[in-house]
């Protein structure tokens, strides 16, 4: 450990991405990953006995202890709450996506974390997948000439738990991954999203499930792009990997297929029962987490702001929004 | 900070001096035979051009040894006596006496030796390394792997006598990966273009048996089309079997103009983070080594290991008959 580490804290362990940043965090010799709190108690003390730290009883306990910053992990509706707690008392939050639940509760934490001098970064981790950021160089030189068109997908496995909780999750697939995507193309293109319509589908893949399992959007991009996104929860728990994230892109000069995830050795276990994509690209979580400690050591404004979580969050809710009028929506959306 | 100097300036050093540019260390400069080569290295990155070795060695921690594996010996030697830390490329010799005169004279000074057996750190045959280690295939049974692509004329690597041709320069890369999965070579036995007379052609198929009892099959080829490049893997196991190519889709597939706009270029890639480059990662290891005492993930041993093998193929290329690893002398 260098002298002067970076005191973090994790702020609930609902969400598993907090497994990988915790691991991420204890993989540099510049951090001291402090102890975890998390609302629910068998939980928290499950992971803080995994990850051998100490679990504080109350957010105030954890919040004492001299952190530079927080990792909030919490369930989508609770980390407008949590963030209540820690702005002011960090210099920095990281906080997994989306956002929050509302756009109301988004401008809280904006507004407040602006209020008390806390830089808020929200964890949209596939910027930091190296194809992507190949592709952002390659946008950056103008390498396809004009880009018409971009389809997208961001497909996934039913996470179940808190995530088809109406309330605490805020929407199922939909939320769940248009906002990571929406986010790329956002940042890709430095624009926003104009128009969205949404066919969205509950219990289409998992029978009697509440939530939307199924997200189909169409949108145009202030730049005049126009595009797709697939949003479902439709990898089985037997396929071969989680999900994907793949934009392809039909341009002037010819097109462009990336497949974010598309670097693994294919194991089939025999304890395991199936076959398994195993991957070995470069950690993404690493990237965003390395980019959050850079942020707090060096002082320098966040990468991913409030702002550009609420405005991917802003595309999920008015995909549900066009769901249940059938027609297109527009952006942004009056509040 | 620690300080490096780099012998032989040629194509690898450029690749390792990329890796060094990541970490918190000096790069002093550069000796080669040809002083103009170290002199455009100087020039290009920075750092002086040394007039001899022993003028680069008094003024590093590190010596990076990037030149042919037969002229390794005199340049470890030298480090080895002045107490500095080594890296050298691959393969650690071009005969076993060499090889073994190297690892002793380095445990001898006490000083690190780290060969750049650098598929160890390729992430897909890491991954591939962690999985048996984790128990998904079981005990591992059989082991193939390839690395195929074309002749390249070159003063060094395609003199036989000079390289050990594409049996010991590329073969020693599936070796020390075979040897790290499966454990020791029993035996080995090879089939090969490499004493076939054919102008521009080196390939063989050898076959091995660990001493575990496991067998292993290695295709190493300089017989393909041009740009041609080929890897896989595939081990089984008695618990299940695990697979990769590198034919396989990549995570970027572009068909876009070229420059010209008379036609398309296909391209397909698959890119890292900048630490993730095996390259990188190998340096930023043998640091780990040197300043935390990270434990070396190729070992003197396996180094010695990596040429002895790798000649007993060409042996047995040679005589057409199988080479006892335990039993086996070069004929020099």
């Amino acid at each position: 450990m260098l002298e002067n580490p970076t005191r973090i804290g994790l702020l609930s362990f609902a969400h598993g991405h907090a497994h990988s940043y915790t691991e991420s965090l204890r993989r540099r010799r510049d951090v001291e990953v402090v102890g975890v709190y998390d609302t629910d108690v068998a939980r928290g003390r499950l992971a803080a006995t995994r990850h051998e730290l100490p679990f504080y009883a109350t957010v105030d306990a954890l919040l004492a202890q001299e952190l530079d910053g927080v990792i909030i992990c919490a369930e989508n509706a609770n980390h407008w709450p949590l963030a209540q707690r820690a702005a002011g008392r960090v210099r920095g939050i990281l906080c997994e996506k989306p956002i929050t639940t509302t756009l109301a509760d988004a401008q809280a934490m904006i507004d407040r974390c602006a209020e008390t001098s806390t830089k808020l970064q929200i964890a949209f981790p596939v910027r930091y997948a190296p194809a992507v950021r190949w592709l952002k160089t390659q946008l950056d030189a103008d390498a396809f000439g004009q880009v018409y068109a971009v389809q997208t997908t961001n497909h996934g496995s039913m996470p179940g738990g808190w995530f088809a909780d109406p309330v605490l999750a805020g929407g199922g697939a939909v939320i769940d991954h248009t906002v990571h995507v929406i986010d790329l193309l956002r940042w890709l293109w430095q624009t926003e999203v104009t128009e969205v319509y949404a066919e969205v589908g509950h219990g289409l893949l998992h029978r009697g499930l509440a939530i939307d399992d199924v997200g189909l959007l169409s949108f145009r991009l202030a730049n005049g792009i126009y595009g797709t996104l697939d949003t479902s929860w439709s990898r089985s728990r037997n396929y071969l990997t989680w999900g994907d994230v793949k934009i392809d892109l039909v341009a002037e000069k010819g097109v462009v297929y990336v497949d974010a995830f598309r670097q693994h050795i294919t194991v089939s276990s025999h304890g395991a029962g199936k076959t398994r994509w195993e991957p070995w690209g470069s950690d993404m979580d690493q990237g965003l987490v390395n980019d959050f400690i850079l942020m707090l050591r060096a002082d320098h404004a966040p990468t991913i702001t409030g702002e550009d979580g609420l405005r991917a969050l802003e595309v999920a809710l008015a995909a549900y929004q066009s769901a249940q009028s059938g027609q297109p929506v527009t952006l942004p959306l009056s509040s | 900070m620690k300080r490096v100097g780099i012998v032989g300036a040629g194509n690898i050093a450029r690749v390792h001096l990329a890796g060094w540019q990541r970490l918190p260390v000096e790069i002093v400069g550069y000796y080669d035979t040809v002083p103009a080569a170290a002199q455009r290295f100087s020039e290009e990155y920075g750092g002086q051009a040394f007039a001899d070795l022993p003028t680069l060695l008094n003024q590093v921690d590190i010596v990076d040894i990037c030149t042919p594996a037969h002229v390794h010996k005199e340049s470890v030697l030298a480090a080895a006596g002045a107490g500095r830390a080594i890296v050298c490329e691959k393969p650690l010799a071009r005969h076993l006496r060499d090889a073994e005169a190297m690892v002793e004279a380095c445990a001898t000074a006490g000083v690190p030796l780290f060969v750049a057996q650098v598929v160890r750190f390729f992430p897909e045959f890491a991954k591939a390394k962690a999985a048996i280690d984790s128990g998904a295939i079981g005990k591992p049974g059989v082991i193939r792997t390839t690395r195929a692509g074309a002749f390249i004329q070159h003063p060094v690597f395609s003199n036989f006598d000079l390289s050990g041709g594409v049996i010991l320069d590329v073969g020693v890369h599936d070796i020390d990966f075979q040897r790290w999965c499966m454990g020791e070579v029993e035996r080995v036995f090879t089939r090969s273009l490499t004493f076939a007379g054919i102008p521009e052609r080196d390939h063989a198929l050898i076959t091995l048996r660990f001493t575990g009892g496991a067998v292993g099959h290695i295709e190493v080829s300089w017989a393909g089309p041009p740009r041609h490049w080929r890897t896989r893997i595939e081990i089984a196991g008695d618990g299940g079997l695990l697979e990769w190519d590198r034919e396989e889709p990549k995570p970027v597939t572009q068909v876009v103009a070229n420059e010209a706009g008379d036609g398309h270029i296909r391209t397909e890639l698959s890119p890292l983070a900048p630490d993730d480059d095996p390259y990188a990662a190998e340096l930023a290891h043998f640091y780990d080594h040197l300043t935390m005492g990270t434990p070396l993930r190729v070992t003197p041993h396996d180094a010695l290991m990596g040429v002895k093998v790798g000649l007993a193929a060409i042996e047995s290329a040679r005589t057409g008959k199988p080479v006892i690893i335990a039993e086996f002398d070069e004929r020099e």
